[in-house]
C-alpha cells in the first residue's frame, strides 16, 4: 500500500522531467509517423550523390550531411563557400546571368574535361565577394513558421523609438518576406532546402527543375546525363520533413553567472534584436503547432557596419544582415557569417554599425560580467 | 472509500501512461498533393533589365538561392499595369516586383500581361 503511492509519484515525476534534446534529436512530441519521417528524411539528408545520380555539374558538396555535420546531422560544417553579387545602389543584381549568385566551388569530372575548369567562374561583374560557413540548421522548422506580423511587430525601419536600431525584413525576388539564409533572402524553409539542393549539390528537383548555368553558358551537350529532375518529390519532401523536425538543443542548465550572463544580454542591449523567445503560429504538426521558443532572432536585417559588409542580396545592402539565430552556441567552433571570429568575444567586438552600441556595452563590462555573457551564450 | 481512491489512482496512472500513445496517434502530415496542373507560364520575380527598343525584359524567379533569369518579350497586345493604372515598359526598372502572364510562341515567352506591385513598408 506504501508503495503505491510512491510509484505513481515516481511515474508523474518522470513524466513531468523532459529529456534535454541534444543536436541532431527529433523535435519531441513528434508523433509515431512524424519521427518514421524524420528517419527516412535522415537518409536522404545523409545521402551521397554522384554525377550518375545527378550530382552537378557545378556544386559546392555531394551530401547535404557534408556541410551539415557537427557535431550531429544538421550541425555546421567546416565548408565556406562563395557568393558574389553587384551592388548598383540601391538596386541589387544577384548576377543570375554570370552564375550567381552561389558560385560553386567543384565540378564533375565531366564538366572539367569539356570546359577544363575545377569551380565556377567568377562572375566579372560582382562587386563583392562573399564567404559564407555552414550554419546550424536545428530548430529552423520552428523558425519557419513565425507568423509574418510577428516578424513586422519588430521592424523599426525609421528608428522611431531612436535605439539606433532599424531592423526590416528583406524581402524574396517575388516580394514575400524573407528570413532564412544570412541576409534572409529566402521566404520558407521548403524553398530553402529545395533551393541548396540546386545550389549546393546541383540536384534538380520538382521544385526546381532546371540546372544552373556555367558563369552563365549552356551547360555543354553531354555533361550532365541525369534526366532533370534528379530527386523525387517523395525524396525532397523527406528530406525536408528531416530538416523541419530537427529539434534546437536545450539549452544548458544556467548557473549563477549564466544568469548573471543572461540578465546582462538583454541589459547591454543583446537582446534587441537577439530577441529570446519567438512563438510559431498554426502547423497540422502539433510539436510545431504555438510553440514558444528560444530563437535569440528578430529575423530582421541589421546593419552592422561597412568592416562585415559584403555582398547585397534582395532588399539587404552589403552591411545588411539578419540577426543570427543564436542556437547550438555551444559546439560552435568559429563564429559569424564568414566564420571570420574565433570566439564569442571577438564576434560580438566585431559588431559594428547597429549593433555597435551593443557591442559597446559589452566593452566596458568587467571581466568578470564579461565571463559571465560569454557563460551564457555558450549555454545556448 | 478505498475502492474509489485506487479506481482514481487507476485512472490517473493509465492517463499518464496513455498520453503519450494518445499524442502519438498517426495524423495526416501534409495536405493532399495538389492536382497537376498544366504547364504554368505565369512568373512572379524581380525585374533584372528592361530594353523598351528592343520590347523585351528580364525577371529574376527561382527557389531560395537558386535563381533564374525569365526572358520574355512584349507585344502591343501586352498588357501593362500597377497600382491600378496603365504603365509603358518604360515605367519599369530593374529591382520592381512584377507577376507576368507569358505564353510560348516559337521565339520565346511573349508576356500578355505584366504587373508591377509593391511591398509594404513595414
Amino acid at each position: 500500500m506504501t508503495l503505491r503511492p510512491v510509484a505513481v509519484a515516481f511515474i508523474l515525476f518522470a513524466a513531468g522531467c523532459k529529456k534535454p534534446v541534444q543536436p541532431g534529436d527529433p523535435l519531441p512530441g513528434l508523433a509515431r509517423a512524424e519521427r518514421d519521417l524524420f528517419a527516412r528524411g535522415k537518409v536522404v539528408f545523409d545521402s551521397e550523390f554522384t554525377p550518375q545520380t545527378g550530382l552537378g555539374p557545378l556544386f559546392n558538396s555531394t551530401a547535404c550531411a557534408e556541410c551539415h555535420e557537427d557535431p550531429k546531422a544538421g550541425g555546421s560544417g567546416d565548408e565556406v563557400e562563395v557568393h558574389a553579387t553587384a551592388f548598383r545602389g540601391p538596386v541589387c543584381d544577384p548576377l543570375v546571368q554570370e552564375g550567381g549568385p552561389v558560385i560553386q566551388q567543384h565540378t564533375t569530372p565531366a564538366l572539367k574535361q569539356a570546359l577544363g575548369i575545377d569551380q565556377e567562374p567568377f562572375p566579372p561583374s560582382a562587386t563583392a565577394r562573399a564567404m559564407r560557413t555552414s550554419p546550424v540548421i536545428f530548430g529552423r522548422g520552428l523558425l519557419d513558421l513565425v507568423p509574418d506580423s510577428a516578424i513586422l511587430a519588430y521592424a523599426d525601419p525609421d528608428d522611431k523609438n531612436r535605439d539606433g536600431v532599424r531592423g526590416r525584413p528583406n524581402r524574396t525576388v517575388d516580394g514575400r518576406i524573407g528570413r532564412f539564409g544570412r541576409k534572409a533572402f529566402v521566404a520558407t524553409l521548403r524553398e530553402f532546402n529545395a533551393g541548396a539542393f540546386t545550389a549546393e549539390m546541383g540536384i534538380t528537383s520538382p521544385d526546381q527543375p532546371t540546372e544552373e548555368n556555367i558563369g552563365g553558358k549552356p551547360i555543354p551537350p553531354g555533361v550532365d546525363s541525369a534526366a532533370d529532375p534528379e530527386i523525387t518529390r517523395e525524396a525532397l519532401d523527406l528530406a525536408d520533413d528531416f530538416v523541419r523536425f530537427l529539434a534546437p538543443p536545450t539549452p544548458a542548465k544556467l548557473g549563477k553567472d549564466g544568469r548573471r550572463g543572461r540578465d546582462l544580454f538583454s541589459q547591454i542591449g543583446c537582446a534587441t534584436c537577439h530577441i529570446p523567445m519567438l512563438r510559431t503560429g498554426d502547423s497540422p504538426v502539433p510539436a510545431l503547432r504555438r510553440r514558444e521558443f528560444a530563437a535569440y532572432t528578430d529575423l530582421l536585417l541589421h546593419d552592422l557596419g561597412p568592416d562585415l559588409a559584403d555582398i547585397c542580396l534582395g532588399r539587404a545592402a552589403p552591411a545588411d544582415f539578419r540577426t543570427e539565430p543564436l542556437l547550438d552556441l555551444r559546439s560552435a567552433q568559429h563564429f559569424l557569417h564568414d566564420g571570420r571570429a574565433a570566439s564569442l568575444e571577438q564576434a560580438i567586438e566585431l559588431h559594428g554599425g547597429e549593433g555597435a552600441g551593443a557591442r559597446n556595452g559589452f566593452k566596458v563590462l568587467t571581466p568578470a560580467d564579461r565571463a559571465a555573457l560569454i557563460a551564457f551564450l555558450r549555454s545556448l | 472509500m478505498l475502492r474509489t481512491t485506487r479506481t482514481t489512482r487507476t485512472a490517473a496512472l493509465a492517463a499518464v501512461l496513455l498520453t503519450p500513445l494518445v499524442a502519438s496517434a498517426p495524423m495526416a502530415l501534409r495536405p493532399p498533393p495538389a492536382a497537376q496542373s498544366a504547364p504554368s507560364y505565369a512568373y512572379q520575380g524581380t525585374v533584372h533589365a528592361v530594353n523598351v527598343r528592343a520590347g523585351w525584359l528580364e525577371v529574376i524567379t527561382g527557389v531560395g538561392m537558386a535563381l533564374r533569369l525569365v526572358h520574355m518579350s512584349t507585344s502591343p497586345t501586352t498588357l501593362l499595369a500597377g497600382s491600378g493604372m496603365a504603365l509603358r515598359l518604360t515605367d519599369l526598372k530593374p529591382g520592381d516586383f512584377v507577376r507576368t502572364d507569358c505564353r510560348r510562341t516559337a521565339a520565346g515567352l511573349v508576356a500578355s500581361h505584366i504587373e508591377k506591385f509593391e511591398v509594404p513598408r513595414p
